[in-house]
């Protein structure tokens, strides 16, 4: 108690404070913004930050982090664009609410949403994070593999439809996940001789090019159709009304707490990260929502503006936010590539995060701690008013113009990531890619947890393998790895249990037929 | 009208002229820093051109980051720059060996060293929770049956480490290639893999917290933070140094008064105790080699890993 304190009494400094509203303000600006993410906006803020005290400059961090995983969601749900990976499910459902004219429930969801799903990161960040620390440890490769393998499983249950085109997707980025160094072998594969490929397919880019420039082509396309058929062009939604009604706040309580509790598993084992978390949770939302509320009258159908299908990938990915933050301060373990970059930040102050900063530099570490539980409270309100000002400016630009605007910020944030220009490329083939597979109903969803888990895949399973000296079995060992052997066994029922729906469904229809003939 | 162009033109020229002929340096230098920011090199790099624009009149040190490839965008960058010495590279033991191991498209010649700032030694490090206790438990139990190792990646300056340990005292390891350090600590402090080979840096404050336990040193002292573990040498390994470098240098063809500037001004940033005191917070070991030493550190560490790669096919 008296440390989180102290934590307080270091973060209420007017300057500190002030940096972490600054943080929140610019998160929820950056994450917006198609094309630049929190991971650009700490390259960028980096080298500023060696001449803020280490508590400002970290303070600003953990607002544009929490921020900028909520503010995603406003082009998502405005302009179907998603402003960063992480709004990326929030698409779906968030744009079809939009275009029914319920903009302002939407982004209302979305923003409640993000702060249930931060404040209750914040608070397990701040009370579990010992206990926490100690089961992330019992993760090493042999459960990094099964995790993988039950985050690209929870791709089956959206496929809604066609199966075989969702698993050539996740294989197309399984492959390409391959291009590159092997972590296995030491050896570059399929690089062409190029080095800009030597570590692979740069990823930052990538992402922007498949989320940011892919979303402009299509937007493109709706105006090349619009003008064809000469008529009236779609005008982007109006804001309108942000009130929530009690009986929906009620009816989310469960999808927010099954999210937040899968983003602040997932935050706080290294290695998995915001993408992995949204995906479940989005399937698990889905079930829930296909099971209460599917088919009732006023009901919009799944993905096609279903309130649970913003609540869930917006509270999971802020619940990633604070508990990626448990194994960085307690052991020094990075949870994902943006707390990574706070071992940076930290490391220019003479800070190296782990078990002796609570010791060393008690305050800051503590300070840090309280800053996400503090950061959440500030978001809320900070939000309604970037929607308010910012938003309502920003999305009165009419769509042909913004649509320059999207792609330029998309090229200028690949470009950021390294100074390298072979980025701008990587940028808009990966555009090119995910709309030419838009265009032949190819789900993308498949594809991007393969390419996000695909590495991690492939090394620890061989590193399973090599441990295990070659042995098969040590996945499914209930005695020495029963984190493995439940995980895989999860991750087979999400297998099964679509297909033997399917079955039934299928059955049903023939005797449905029979009877008829 | 033309007379007065080429006039122009021949005032224009030799103004240049005269200018280049001016004190270097007279613009900013870029510090290429090959890696994103936020890594132990970019931490280092600007922490070291804060110092030196202390020293510097009107002009300063920028450090630019231009990641890719795993260091070899930004490594080949400055090997094809103007050799004018405003661009200096931000310079690892990585540079020796990835034209052998990555491919990379220049030589070691084509950079001429100007001082070495930072040098690593390699230790083997283990799990707090391990059952040896010393170098020997070590020694025995991987003679047995070889110790999963993780290290940093095949072909690493760490792997080789491992490799060198194998022809100098006929250990045997399993390794197992991390992507990054974090993961590595992850499985170490976990219990997940037997042991690592780190580079002190980053071992220490693990070592210093207690999660981790450091069993040698590859370094021809003992380190004064750990006086109770043995060196390579006297763990009878048979390797007197191990050690990643980290340092500045220029394109080759860089006059030798613009390599001796940046080398004094090197110096200069060592003697500054804000810096001792900010390289030492971050878990660095703040030296200083000039160029002539540095180039001396680069052949011995080429000579160390050369035959190693060849040795292991791991060159492409």
């Amino acid at each position: 108690m008296d440390q989180i304190a102290l934590g307080f009494s270091e973060l209420l400094q007017p300057a500190v404070l002030m940096m972490l509203t600054i943080g929140v303000f610019a998160g929820l600006v950056v994450g917006s913004i198609p094309g630049v993410n929190d991971n650009i906006a700490f390259a960028v803020f980096i080298p500023f930050s060696f001449n803020l005290p280490a508590e400002q400059a970290l303070a600003l961090m953990v607002g544009i982090y929490c921020a900028a995983a909520a503010g995603g969601a406003i082009p998502a749900i405005m302009i179907r664009v998603p402003g960063t990976a992480s709004a990326l499910l929030t698409t779906i459902n968030g744009n079809a609410m939009a275009r029914k004219g319920q903009a302002g429930q939407a982004l209302s969801i979305a923003m409640v949403s993000s702060v249930v799903g931060g404040l209750l990161s914040a608070l397990v960040l701040l009370v579990f994070a010992p206990a926490l620390a100690k089961v992330a440890l019992r993760f090493g490769y042999v459960e990094n593999a099964a995790l993988t393998i039950l985050g690209l499983s929870s791709v089956v249950g959206l496929l809604s439809g066609n199966v075989l085109k969702g698993v050539i997707s996740a294989m197309l980025g399984l492959l390409i996940s391959t291009i590159g160094y092997s972590q296995v072998t030491g050896y570059p594969r399929y690089t062409f001789g190029s080095i800009n490929l030597i570590e692979g397919i740069p990823f930052v880019p990538m992402l922007v090019g498949l989320f940011g420039v892919a979303a402009v082509f299509d937007l493109l396309r709706d105006q090349a159709q619009e003008r064809r058929e000469n008529t009236e062009a779609e005008k982007l939604p109006e804001i309108g009304s942000m009130r929530l009604g009690r009986t929906l706040i009620r009816r989310l309580i469960p999808t927010w707490l099954t999210s937040a509790a899968i983003g602040n598993f997932i935050g706080v084992l290294p290695g998995a990260g915001m993408l992995m978390a949204i995906y479940i949770a989005y399937d698990q939302a889905g079930r829930r929502f296909r099971k209460h509320f599917a088919g009732r009258k006023g009901e919009a159908k799944w993905d096609e503006g279903a309130p649970e299908g913003i609540a869930a990938p917006e509270a999971a990915n802020n619940a990633v936010t604070a508990s990626s933050m448990v194994p960085l301060l307690s052991l020094g373990i990075p949870g994902n590539s943006t707390s990574a970059l706070f071992i940076g930040a930290m490391a220019l102050h003479g800070l190296v995060p782990g078990p002796l900063l609570f010791t060393q530099h008690a305050d800051i570490a503590w300070m840090i701690m309280v800053a996400f539980l503090a950061c959440n409270i500030i978001m809320g309100p900070a939000a309604y008013i970037v929607i308010r000002t910012v938003s309502r400016v920003i999305f009165s630009i009419p769509k042909n113009v913004m649509v320059g605007v999207i792609v330029l910020l998309c090229l200028l944030g690949a470009y950021s990531d390294g100074n390298n220009l072979f980025n701008i490329w990587v940028a808009l083939g990966a555009g090119a890619v995910a709309y030419l597979m838009k265009i032949a109903n190819i789900p993308l969803g498949p594809a991007i947890l393969g390419l996000v888990l695909g590495g991690q895949m492939e090394a620890s399973i061989a590193n399973s393998l090599s441990i295990s000296r070659g042995d098969w079995l040590v996945f499914i060992d209930p005695v020495n790895h029963p984190i493995s052997a439940i995980m895989l066994l999860a991750a087979l029922l999400m297998w099964v249990a679509p297909a033997l729906r399917g079955l039934r469904h299928m059955r049903a229809n023939r005797c449905a037929k029979g009877q008829r003939s | 009208m033309l007379k007065s162009l080429l006039l122009g033109a021949a005032l224009g020229t030799s103004l240049l002229a005269s200018a280049s002929a001016q004190d270097y340096p007279t613009q900013d230098i870029d510090l290429v820093v090959p890696f994103d920011p936020g890594g132990s090199v970019d931490v280092t790099s600007r922490l070291l051109a804060e110092a030196a624009n202390k020293y510097l009149d009107g002009v300063s040190v920028v450090v630019s980051n231009r990641a890719g490839g795993g260091g070899v965008v930004g490594q080949s960058f400055v090997s094809k720059a103007k050799p004018d010495g405003y661009t200096v590279l931000a310079m690892t033991s990585s540079v020796v060996t990835n034209p052998q191991l990555k491919g990379a498209p220049y030589k070691i010649e084509d950079f001429t060293p100007v001082a070495a700032y930072n040098l690593d030694p390699e230790v083997i490090a283990i799990p707090a929770s391990s059952p040896f206790q010393t170098i020997d438990d070590f020694v025995t139990a991987t003679k047995e049956r070889p110790l999963n190792i993780t290290v940093a990646g095949i072909g690493t300056s760490h792997h080789m480490a491992g490799l060198a340990l194998t022809s100098a005292a006929g250990l045997e390891f399993n390794y197992i290639p991390a992507n990054g350090f974090g993961e590595q600590l992850q499985a170490v402090v976990g219990g997940h893999a037997d042991g690592a080979f780190w580079p002190m840096g980053e071992a220490m404050v693990h070592a210093e917290a207690g999660t981790v336990r450091i069993l040698a040193i590859a370094s021809d002292a003992r380190d004064p933070n750990f006086p109770d573990v043995p060196t390579f040498e006297e763990a009878g390994l048979n390797i007197p140094i191990w050690a990643t470098f980290r340092g500045w240098a220029v394109p080759a063809g860089t006059s030798d008064e613009t390599v001796t500037f940046l080398s004094d001004l090197l110096k200069k940033v060592f003697e500054d105790d804000t810096y001792q005191e900010k390289m030492a917070a971050a878990g660095f070991d703040a030296i200083y080699r000039d160029a002539a030493n540095f180039q001396s550190i680069i052949t011995a560490y080429s000579n160390q890993v050369v035959p190693i790669i060849e040795d292991n096919g791991l060159a492409k």
